[in-house]
């Protein structure tokens, strides 16, 4: 039973990524293709994702609520089967309808790869003094040794760290994060809290601006020479960086006081309203997923 | 097998566990997904009392002066700004700091915590660094327990009067490796070896993560020094300003 269900899913992995793939190449044909890997500034390029994403329209409620089901279930269940299901469902919703290109997720979702690759490594390993375990390779005075139980636990927990982060980017990359932080506030998530991240999130593009000017200008003057006045620079920049912030800090609060601010900032939200073809096709999918859960438990 | 050839092959397994893992070296945010259900609960729950208590410590302060919450948001994205920043290394890598033994030093554990919280909450939805359902274990690890300690250390180093560089070095960089021992802990715990259990499975961890973090930390030390100099020579004003002289953001006096 398991089989024919992961060999369905496969199919319909394959099915995804091509008309991904297909729905990328009408749209964009000649552009530029980015290389997959880790990237830097990606906080922007997330961001922006997520404005340009087509299923912005979408209520931003429905979709966090969905990214958070989907991620409860996906480490609830901990199954495989509702993994690949849960990876090729984000995958579909984020490029097919949300119309992001296959190079640009799947780099977005390279981004743990590392944490992931020496997170399960350390899973499936075992040291020991004895040849034990089914391969087994001796290093000096201790064998390191594994099992084919292991190599699947770790195939099966890199899946499901795979479906969690496809279901989380599925929302970023669609959700701007004023509305995510708006959903927060509907949640009750206490006003300071919310009123803190609604100026953060403002400062952050406001000081990474600050960093790129810094950057660039200690660059030209070969700040980045060699590791020590690379150090030196860092440092420079960091400190002027926060000399600059303290300073803006107070001019802000200035502007805002001016513009009568009151301790609470109200943003206008775009009304998004909920449809309830979508809420129906949600409530398959999860039911779906638990069928799997239930057939392959 | 012959021996020669074991030999060749322990000493290129050798070299790639202890290189090869080199080039991305990210601060160790444990991904969603990765843990258990039960352990992001218990995380947590763990969380709640320093959060609360940092909750509190802004909100009084706020109340007493409306004009702080600017400079904790600005905070706030400096702390975000410098754990996203690529950091300087010597083999090409790209590495962050933690950012979290800096913000100690200089705000305070106590806002930190809560400052961290909405840091990684960030850093979850805009870097796609870290996750939602890890948000306690990751917060826990890096936003109270690695500060806690750096601020710990720095505040030991003062009062036994030992040269003030090396108290920041040794705050930020212990700060850190603590981190590094606190995550390391995390990923034990939920996932225990067969073979000599949570002991065991913690080893495995810290011997993994070792060579992307042991580096990492001292880099950090080095440039939170470099910081805290640059600060000291220019910025003293500023420093009062954010309490630092005295040890706790609370005291801000907004000129």
């Amino acid at each position: 039973m398991r089989e024919i269900i992961l060999f369905v899913l496969g199919f319909l992995a394959v099915a995804v990524l091509l008309m991904a793939v297909v729905g990328q190449y009408h749209s964009q044909d000649g552009k530029h293709h980015h290389k997959i890997g880790h990237k830097h500034g990606e906080g922007v390029v997330i961001d922006m994702h997520a404005y340009a994403s087509k299923i912005r329209g979408w209520n931003p409620t429905f979709k966090v609520s969905l990214a958070m089901v989907l991620l409860i279930l996906c480490i609830a269940l901990n199954n495989p089967c509702v993994s690949v299901a849960v990876l090729i469902a984000m995958a579909y919703l984020t490029m097919v309808k949300g119309g992001l290109s296959v190079n640009e997720y799947l780099s977005v979702l390279m981004i743990p790869i590392t944490f992931i690759l020496l997170g399960t490594l350390a899973i499936a390993i075992e040291f020991s003094f004895d040849p034990i375990g089914q391969f087994n390779l001796h290093c000096g005075f201790f064998y390191i040794y594994t099992s084919q139980e292991k190599l699947k636990e770790m195939i099966f927990l890199i899946l499901k760290v795979f479906a969690a982060v496809s279901a989380l980017q599925m929302m970023t990359l669609s959700t701007p994060s004023s509305e995510i932080i708006s959903v927060m506030r509907k949640a009750h998530v206490p006003k300071l809290i919310i009123e803190l991240m609604n100026i953060i999130y403002r400062y952050i593009f406001i000081l990474l601006d600050v960093y790129s000017k810094m950057k660039n200008s200690a660059d030209s003057r070969q700040g980045y020479c060699d590791f020590k006045t690379s150090c030196y620079t860092f440092g420079g920049i960091a400190g002027n960086m926060l000399i600059i912030s303290l300073k803006k800090a107070n001019a802000y609060y200035d502007a805002m006081e001016a513009r009568c601010y009151d301790g609470e900032m109200i943003f206008l939200e775009e009304e998004k309203k909920i449809e309830i073809n979508q809420i129906i096709m949600a409530v398959i999918f999860v039911a779906v997923l638990f069928l799997l859960w239930g057939l392959t438990k | 097998m012959k021996l020669s050839e074991k030999r060749i092959i322990t000493l290129v397994a050798a070299f790639a566990l202890a290189f090869g893992v080199y080039p991305v070296a990210n601060a160790m945010h444990i991904m969603e997904g990765y843990l258990p259900v039960q352990y992001c609960i218990v995380w947590g729950i763990v969380c709640l009392p320093f959060l609360v208590r940092g909750y509190f410590s802004i909100k009084k302060a706020v109340s007493q002066n409306r004009k702080s919450i600017t400079l904790f948001a600005m905070v706030g994205a400096y702390i975000f700004i410098i754990s996203s920043l690529k950091i300087p290394s010597v083999t090409g890598s790209c590495s962050h700091m933690t950012g979290t033994g800096l913000g100690a030093i200089l705000f305070g554990p106590t806002a930190v915590s809560i400052l961290g919280l909405i840091v990684l909450i960030f850093q979850a939805i805009l870097l796609a660094h870290g996750g939602l359902t890890t948000l306690g274990a990751n917060t826990f690890s890096m936003a109270i327990a690695g500060p806690l300690v750096s601020y710990g250390i720095y505040i030991l180093c003062k009062k036994v009067k030992v040269n003030k560089r090396v108290g920041i070095f040794l705050a930020a960089s212990i700060g850190d490796l603590f981190t590094y021992c606190v995550t390391s802990f995390q990923l034990a715990a939920a996932y225990p070896s067969d073979n000599g259990g949570i002991t065991a499975s913690f080893l495995k961890f810290l011997g993994v993560f070792a060579p992307t973090q042991i580096p990492l930390a001292i880099i950090e030390g080095i440039l939170t020094v470099v910081i805290m100099i640059m600060l000291e020579s220019y910025a003293t004003s500023e420093l009062i300003d954010i309490g630092y002289m005295k040890g706790e953001i609370n005291n801000v006096k907004v000129k």
